[in-house]
């Protein structure tokens, strides 16, 4: 039988800046609609494989295959039109640009689909009643925790087949945490792949199928989520990350 | 230390095979050349100064040397002849007559004095905003030198000047210009500004005051462009205020990147390859114009070519021909490797 | 009241070429954070055009719309041959390679065309002058408020309007997150040095139009006037360009009715220092642009 090729494999990837190496191998993969987490301490170089497999960083060794197809080093707008949309820690909002121009600028890649894209646009804001209300109003004077759904719901905008989540809870109230990871879960359902880096490590355990640890640069151990939660060193490998 | 050396004393030697070899020939056109050659090398040098050791890029350099020049021809116009050549010159300095060694000094510690009076809060700026400052500075000192007649006889072409800049003393102070240069880079205020240029944070996490350093590096490279123009306006003797704007702007800022902004050596040699090919040029356009190929007059060739060579070195060299090293140490290594 | 009503036109007509100049300049700073010093070279290229279009017997509006594409296509090359080889490795060298750049087109105009002024055809409707309410003002005013009315407006709904003009705006605060929803960065800056070259050719027209003629080194004065007002009005914002370019036709006009005679000549040195003093103390100009970086 003729093995499908996962939605996502990274072989051992290198990313450096400058002479500095925060990512030295790096080997993982996603299959269709499984939701991965990536996990580590602040600077085991989690968020610099994710940009680097969105393309906004190059890689310095190693492969990125999607669906067997090597994309490696691609430009950020190629891997957003081969289906990867990318939502960063930094949270990048346009905060110049309306609510209703951010979401416009998700559907990049599909533009011509004007009919879709109205309906994503109707979809987006009946699941967040918030962002709608504020249609019109610059996004930068939204709130943390507004802004970090508008940018998952801009990433959706472009129907992406792998969805990169860096840090989703990052900085923001627990109760609107928990919404987010809501969120995430109900996107894995609707058979979404995704990969998500956490530092929150008991919640994105709790969405997760799969998990990586990541220490110093590399890949310290891998499991189902369950085994990674189980295992009684993964305080011990934070701290020491 | 002893590569500092050696750095200085293969660039001064170069300098001195020049004064020789064109003194052997005797070749009146090769010495005008040699002279400009040396002129340029204390202009070059200047600007070496500054935007070698602070990374930033200075349009204002070429308006300090058309102070250096002014200045010494104020000083030193003989005093029947600035009736006419300076007519709206203020009394006081009618009388005035000096020697033009002196003038020349004083042309050179007069454009260091407007560059001290008017950087220091430019010095805070980095990036476009610097570069646009002193953009908007050339413009300034360029409108001023056109207007104000009294001392600088307006647009007009200013006339009388004493011809008292030979090949030895061109040659003298373009030495004079590299020991200066070699010397600021090693010392402690050079190596200090040096690391701004590479980290402005970290080396101003560190202590680093970086205006003044910028300050003072830009006060020492206006005081090379003074002493350049005067040098200058004692060769060529009669000059307008065109004379000091954006193409020989162009010219100088094209000898330093094309040499390599961050080293004194690239600084030199891009002075003598850009001179060397600059002349052969103009004697092809004026052959050109003097056999009549084409109706009207050739010009424009000689900086067609120079902005091309320009982009190229960028793009393909961004620090120019000698990015990072200075002769001395590349120098020696190369001897080293012999005696293997 | 008939003063006051000649100095608004007068304002009005010179701050409208100006802000046109700021704001071609401004679009490509905005978004690459580089200053383009060959821009003034683009009216250069428009003039020069119209100038080797003027045998053909074509009608003027022909001719112009030719010359607007040729400063849109030196537009784009300046990105191709100064800018892209250049970009990612320093400010420095684009700053320098972009100079060169324009010595190369100022160079090139003076070898294969001349160094002497050439004349530009221009529509009669230039040359005459309309009177009304007291009033008597060269038609050449009222046409360039009125281009740059229809400009700016076109100009408006382009970046608020359609998607390339929302994307060109992204880019402008954050570019790679613009590239990692799909927006080609070459697209992108292609477009801004198209527009910047539309502008500019557009200026090339009103301000040729004062003249009659083009010279190689006809570029440097509406660069100089977009530094100007761009710094006036603040580096990265549209809208500040277009400000600053109406505040320094303000001042400009001003100072010609006030100034004495023999100081007016210094007006250079008195708005550049006024550029050297704005950067000093409120390096942002007028209008803060868009945000850089990212908000948490």
């Amino acid at each position: 039988m003729l093995e499908v090729a996962p939605m996502l494999e990274v072989a051992g990837l290198q990313v450096a800046y400058g002479a500095i190496q925060a990512v030295r191998d790096v080997s993982l993969t996603l299959a269709q609609g499984e939701l991965v987490t990536l996990l580590g301490a602040n600077g085991a170089g989690k968020s610099s494989t994710l940009m680097c497999i969105a393309g906004a960083l190059p890689a310095a060794g190693g492969s990125v295959r999607l669906e067997g197809a090597d994309v490696t080093s691609a430009r950020p707008e190629v891997m957003a039109r081969k289906g990867v949309a990318t939502v960063p820690e930094t949270r990048d909002v346009f905060p110049d640009l309306t609510v209703d121009e951010n979401l416009q600028l998700g559907a990049y890649t599909r533009r011509r689909d004007t009919q879709g894209v109205a309906e994503d646009r109707a979809r987006m804001f009946e699941m967040f009643p918030l962002l709608a209300e504020r249609s019109g109003q610059p996004a930068g004077t939204l709130s943390g925790g507004e802004q970090q759904m508008l940018v998952i719901a801009r990433a959706m905008m472009s129907r992406p087949r792998v969805l990169l989540l860096d840090e989703p809870s990052l900085g923001l109230a627990p109760t609107i945490v928990d919404q987010i990871f809501e969120m995430i879960a109900a996107l894995k359902r609707s058979g979404l792949t995704i990969l998500l880096v956490e530092q929150n490590a008991s919640k994105a355990l709790a969405v997760a199928d799969r998990a990586y640890v990541m220490r110093l640069g590399r890949i310290a151990a891998e499991g189902t989520a369950a085994e990674i939660a189980a295992a009684t060193d993964l305080k011990a490998l934070y701290l020491a990350g | 230390m002893a590569k500092n050396l050696a750095t200085i004393a293969i660039l001064s030697g170069l300098i001195l095979v020049l004064v020789v070899a064109t003194n052997l020939l005797g070749v009146r056109l090769y010495d005008r050349i040699a002279i400009n050659l040396c002129i340029a090398l204390v202009l070059v040098l200047g600007l070496q100064v500054f935007m070698g050791n602070s990374g930033i890029l200075s349009f204002a350099h070429i308006g300090f040397m058309g102070i250096g020049a002014y200045t010494t021809a104020v000083l030193t116009i003989p005093m029947r002849m600035k009736g006419m050549s300076l007519p709206d010159l203020y009394p006081i300095l009618a009388g005035v007559e000096l020697s033009p060694y002196i003038a020349i000094l004083i042309g050179g510690l007069v454009a260091a004095a407007v560059a001290a009076a008017v950087s220091y809060p430019l010095m805070r700026l980095s990036d476009a905003a610097a570069v646009i400052t002193s953009f908007a500075l050339l413009v300034v000192l360029h409108t001023i030198l056109t207007n104000w007649s009294e001392m600088t006889n307006g647009p007009r072409t200013l006339f009388g000047l004493p011809r008292a800049t030979d090949l030895n003393l061109a040659a003298g102070a373009a030495i004079l210009a590299v020991v200066a240069a070699v010397a600021f880079k090693e010392s402690r205020t050079g190596l200090l500004l040096r690391s701004t240029r590479d980290d402005e944070v970290a080396a101003g996490a560190m202590g680093a005051h970086i205006p003044r350093l910028r300050w003072q590096a830009f006060i020492l490279s206006a005081l090379f462009a003074g002493i350049g123009g005067a040098l200058w306006g004692h060769f060529i003797t009669s000059f307008s205020p065109k004379a000091f704007f954006l193409k020989e702007t162009f010219v100088i800022l094209g000898m330093l990147v094309i040499g390599g902004a961050n080293t004194v050596t690239g600084a030199v040699f891009g002075t003598i390859i850009v001179t060397v090919a600059f002349e052969s040029l103009r004697a092809l356009e004026s052959g050109i114009n003097q056999a009549q190929i084409f109706t009207e007059q050739v010009v424009g060739l000689t900086e067609i070519v120079l902005a091309l060579a320009m982009i190229a070195v960028l793009s393909l060299r961004p620090g120019g021909l000698f990015a990072t090293q200075e002769i001395g140490p590349l120098f020696s290594r190369l001897v080293r490797k012999k005696e293997d | 009241m008939s003063f006051f009503l000649q100095f608004t036109i007068d304002v009005l007509a010179l701050g409208g070429a100006y802000a046109l100049m700021a704001l071609g300049l401004v679009i490509v700073y905005g978004i690459l954070r580089l200053v383009n010093f060959a821009y003034g070279e683009l009216i250069m290229v428009a003039g020069y055009s119209m100038y080797l279009t003027s045998g053909s017997g074509w009608p003027w509006l022909v001719m112009a719309a030719v010359a607007v594409l040729m400063a849109m296509l030196a537009g784009i090359a300046t990105d191709y041959v100064a800018f892209r080889p250049v970009r990612a490795k320093s400010v420095t060298a684009v700053l320098i390679t972009s100079f060169a750049f324009s010595t190369l087109l100022q160079n090139a105009a003076l070898l294969f065309i001349s160094p002497r002024p050439r004349n530009v055809p221009l529509p009669e409707i230039f040359s005459e002058t309309v009177s009304f309410a007291g009033v008597i003002t060269p038609a050449r005013n009222l046409i360039t408020i009125a281009a740059t009315g229809v400009l700016l407006a076109l100009f408006s709904w382009l970046m608020r309007r359609t998607v390339l003009g929302i994307a060109m705006r992204a880019a402008a605060t954050n570019f790679t997150m613009a590239r990692m929803l799909g927006v080609p960065a070459n697209l992108i800056i292609s477009s801004a040095f198209a527009i910047s070259g539309l502008l500019a050719g557009v200026v090339a027209m009103l301000w040729i139009g004062r003249i009659g003629a083009v010279v190689p080194g006809i570029g440097l004065g509406p660069l100089l006037i977009a530094f100007i007002a761009t710094v006036i009005g603040g580096m990265r914002s549209l809208q500040g360009a277009v400000l600053g370019g109406f505040v320094l036709a303000f001042i400009d006009t001003t100072l010609n009715f006030t100034l004495p005679q023999d100081l007016l000549k210094f007006r250079d040195a008195f708005t550049f220092s006024l550029v050297i003093a704005i950067l000093l103390w409120r390096p942002e100009g007028l209008i803060k642009g868009p945000a850089s970086g990212q908000r948490t």
